[in-house]
């Protein structure tokens, strides 16, 4: 068979990972930006992205201005209920990560109940703008319109992100703070403050793919422990120290999850998990590189 | 680990759980069978929450919308029906039914979503001596001498369609499914089927392929791969979730002309709706569709729909024939209908009436031998609806 072995069944997997590899790096950038730059485990960061999906399911009516409402209203609620983790996480709960955890966990069980409790316990159908629903034509394969978009847009909100933590000033306070919280305290900024902002920021992040994402990882009782899952893997993989091994991470795991599958369908269940503890592995071989911020 | 596993469910289910346990036992203390004159006591299992609610509280609405058309009695007698959540399997099914069978002291059991469910509260049935006529799930089992199921067995459906898809597609078949007991049955009794009828498989190996269950949410990858192998149509499994995924992404995909033909829980309830037009002209079998014209059905289907939204599912009328099995096999009991003397009747059923057409018990496995049906996804007014096409085969027994 190896002499059998052709590049073109392969070419809609490997796009199709590029497009699952930016969904996850958005939902994952929210977690990498609370753990990394912040250092709060949110476990509830699943659920944010959730509230988005859903956001999506109820708004979507097959039109654009639909479309531009459920971004906003998703992004916003999402961003909303990061602001309200952070609320919860008084100064003395923020210093251990095992408190953390397990508060975050808490409002990731009762979040996911009261999503059940709203929307019900059925997957939700998601439409999309009509003009996107359906397929079109790539290398003389068929691929589905929306995530041909979908692989733009959230190219472009990559690199907008990359963008605002590297040049604007919020962006410098983070990673002032990851560098030297206490500095940044003594210069006036609360850290609360940075903390409230961080988690509000990834929770609009979580949001925004959460509506993006809907109709790729649609929104349904198991949407925030799959992304959830998936983002702590990004996480591992990619390290906390830059955006761009998130993204480099999340691409991975894409392609991991696409043309790995359709590479090896029978290793499937365990490629994901297989290459998170190659990675860690070669890690621990290695000496500790500085922790960089971005 | 504990991450990919629905938490806030579990949580729910144990503080449900707790208030079960709570619940005063004043019951407790009669004899079994009779809690009061002549009436007799039912306990229904399902899963009222948890991954597969809809289909348990179908299942509870089917038996309900029997009680309710017959006067709330079976048999002639008034009925006490208690209801008990199975969650989300055995951790949670074992004690609603340990509660049902041993607190309440009900004279049969009925209902029940998961195969695993069945099998865990298995031997609770064996020691109180209690008769089950199960509505849904269905696991293989030594001794069915006091199991009834009204629903099917998981082979069935693949092997009352094999042939059909063999006279039909002009070609191999591609067979994909996922990787659980209820996905390796439900694809083994297809591909043996039609194996046998002298069909050619698609897949590269000859053998199935089956996904990562539940964790596959991108079928992309598989249908790359059934692009390049080649085959003229596919065959497959899948329910819930799962089924809204693959329909969507199977119309966007590169094999979305060709013939999708499957176990008919790819397109049955709620699925339906969420799936939209990608699931327009899927082919499918099943042992139920609403539009079936007989006098059991229209009746069926008009209360149904009196009640509620939308038509009646299999799993529904599964469990209302559940219902319509107690009502004779209690009427047949005599004066004191203890659990041993139903269950004992249940065997002299013969054929039943049933939306489904007629069918009985097969002596040996004692689920249905009946009429399958091949159904189609069609615009039904500007709702879809899974339309007959035609009859399959007889299968069961």
């Amino acid at each position: 068979m190896a002499a059998g072995i052709r590049i073109d069944p392969y070419l809609v997997p490997a796009l199709d990972g590029v497009a699952y590899g930016l969904l996850v790096f958005v939902a994952a950038a929210g977690l990498v930006l609370c753990f990394g730059v912040a250092g709060i485990l949110n476990l509830a960061h699943g659920t944010l992205f959730a509230i988005g999906g859903y956001t999506a399911a109820a708004l979507l009516d097959g039109g654009w201005p639909s479309l531009a409402l459920a971004l906003v209203a998703g992004t916003v609620a999402a961003a909303a209920a990061g602001a309200l983790v952070a609320g919860l996480l008084t100064r003395s709960a923020a210093r251990s990560h095992l408190t953390q955890a397990l508060l975050t966990f808490g409002v990731a069980l009762a979040g996911g109940s009261l999503l059940v409790g709203a929307f019900g316990p059925d997957d939700p159908p998601v439409r999309v703008p009509a003009a996107l629903d359906g397929s079109v034509a790539v290398v003389g394969h068929r691929y589905p319109a929306y995530r041909l978009v979908f692989i733009a847009v959230a190219a472009l909100l990559a690199g907008l992100l990359h963008l605002a933590v590297r040049r604007t000033r919020a962006g410098m306070l983070v990673r002032a703070a990851v560098d030297d919280a206490e500095m940044v305290a003594a210069m006036g900024v609360s850290p609360t403050r940075i903390r409230v902002g961080v988690l509000a920021i990834a929770g609009g992040l979580a949001g925004a793919a959460g509506v993006l994402g809907a109709p790729i990882i649609g929104p349904g009782t198991d949407t925030a422990d799959t992304v959830l899952l998936l983002s702590l893997v990004v996480v591992v993989l990619g390290g906390l120290g830059s955006m761009a091994g998130t993204l480099l991470a999340a691409l991975a795991v894409g392609q991991i999850q696409t043309l790995g599958v359709a590479l090896a369908p029978s290793t499937a269940p365990f490629l994901l998990f297989a290459a998170m503890a190659v990675v860690l592995a070669v890690r621990a071989r290695l000496p500790l590189a500085p922790r960089r911020a971005t | 680990m504990s991450l990919s596993f629905p938490r806030h469910r579990r949580a729910r289910t144990a503080a449900l759980l707790a208030l079960v346990l709570l619940a005063p036992t004043a019951c407790a203390d009669n004899e079994r069978g009779a809690p009061a004159r002549g009436a007799v006591k039912i306990g229904l299992l399902a899963s009222l929450s948890g991954t597969y609610q809809a289909v348990g509280k179908d299942m509870r609405d089917g038996f309900e919308l029997y009680l309710s058309t017959h006067d709330g009695k079976l048999g002639g007698r008034q009925v006490e029906l208690v209801v008990a959540d199975e969650g989300n399997g055995a951790a949670t099914a074992v004690p609603a039914a340990t509660k049902l069978l041993k607190q309440d002291r009900v004279v049969a059991l009925t209902g029940v979503v998961g195969g695993g469910s069945v099998a865990a509260v298995y031997p609770l049935l064996n020691e109180t001596k209690v008769p089950f006529v199960g509505a849904n799930g269905r696991p293989a089992l030594k001794d069915v001498s006091r199991v009834w199921h009204t629903s099917y067995l998981s082979d069935e459906p693949g092997e009352a369609i094999a042939s059909y898809v063999h006279d039909n597609v002009d070609g191999s078949v591609y067979a994909i499914g996922p990787d659980y007991q209820g996905g390796w049955d439900e694809l083994r009794g297809f591909t043996e089927a039609f194996v046998k009828a002298g069909g050619r498989l698609a897949n590269p190996d000859g053998k199935t392929t089956f996904t990562p269950f539940p964790a596959t949410t991108n079928f992309t990858p598989y249908f790359a791969r059934i692009k390049a192998s080649g085959a003229n149509a596919v065959y497959t499994f899948y329910a819930g979730g799962a089924a809204v995924d693959f329909v969507k992404q199977y119309a966007q995909s590169e094999i979305k002309d060709l013939p999708l033909y499957a176990a008919g829980f790819l397109t049955e309830g709620g699925v339906l709706d969420a799936q939209g037009p990608a699931a327009r002209n899927i082919y499918s079998v099943l042992n139920y569709s609403p539009d079936l014209d007989n006098a059991e059905n229209r009746a069926f289907v008009a209360a149904w729909k009196a009640k509620k939204d939308g038509s009646p599912t299999t799993y529904a009328m599964a469990s209302y024939d559940a219902a319509a099995v107690l009502d004779r096999a209690i009427a047949d009991a005599g004066d004191d209908p203890t659990p041993e003397r139903i269950n004992a009747a249940i065997g002299r059923l013969g054929q039943i009436a049933s939306p489904r057409g007629t069918w009985q018990f097969s002596p040996t496995t004692h689920a249905p031998v009946q009429k399958w049906y091949l159904r189609q996804v069609r615009p039904d007014g500007r709702a879809l609806s899974n339309t007959i096409v035609g009859d399959l085969a007889t299968v069961g027994g």
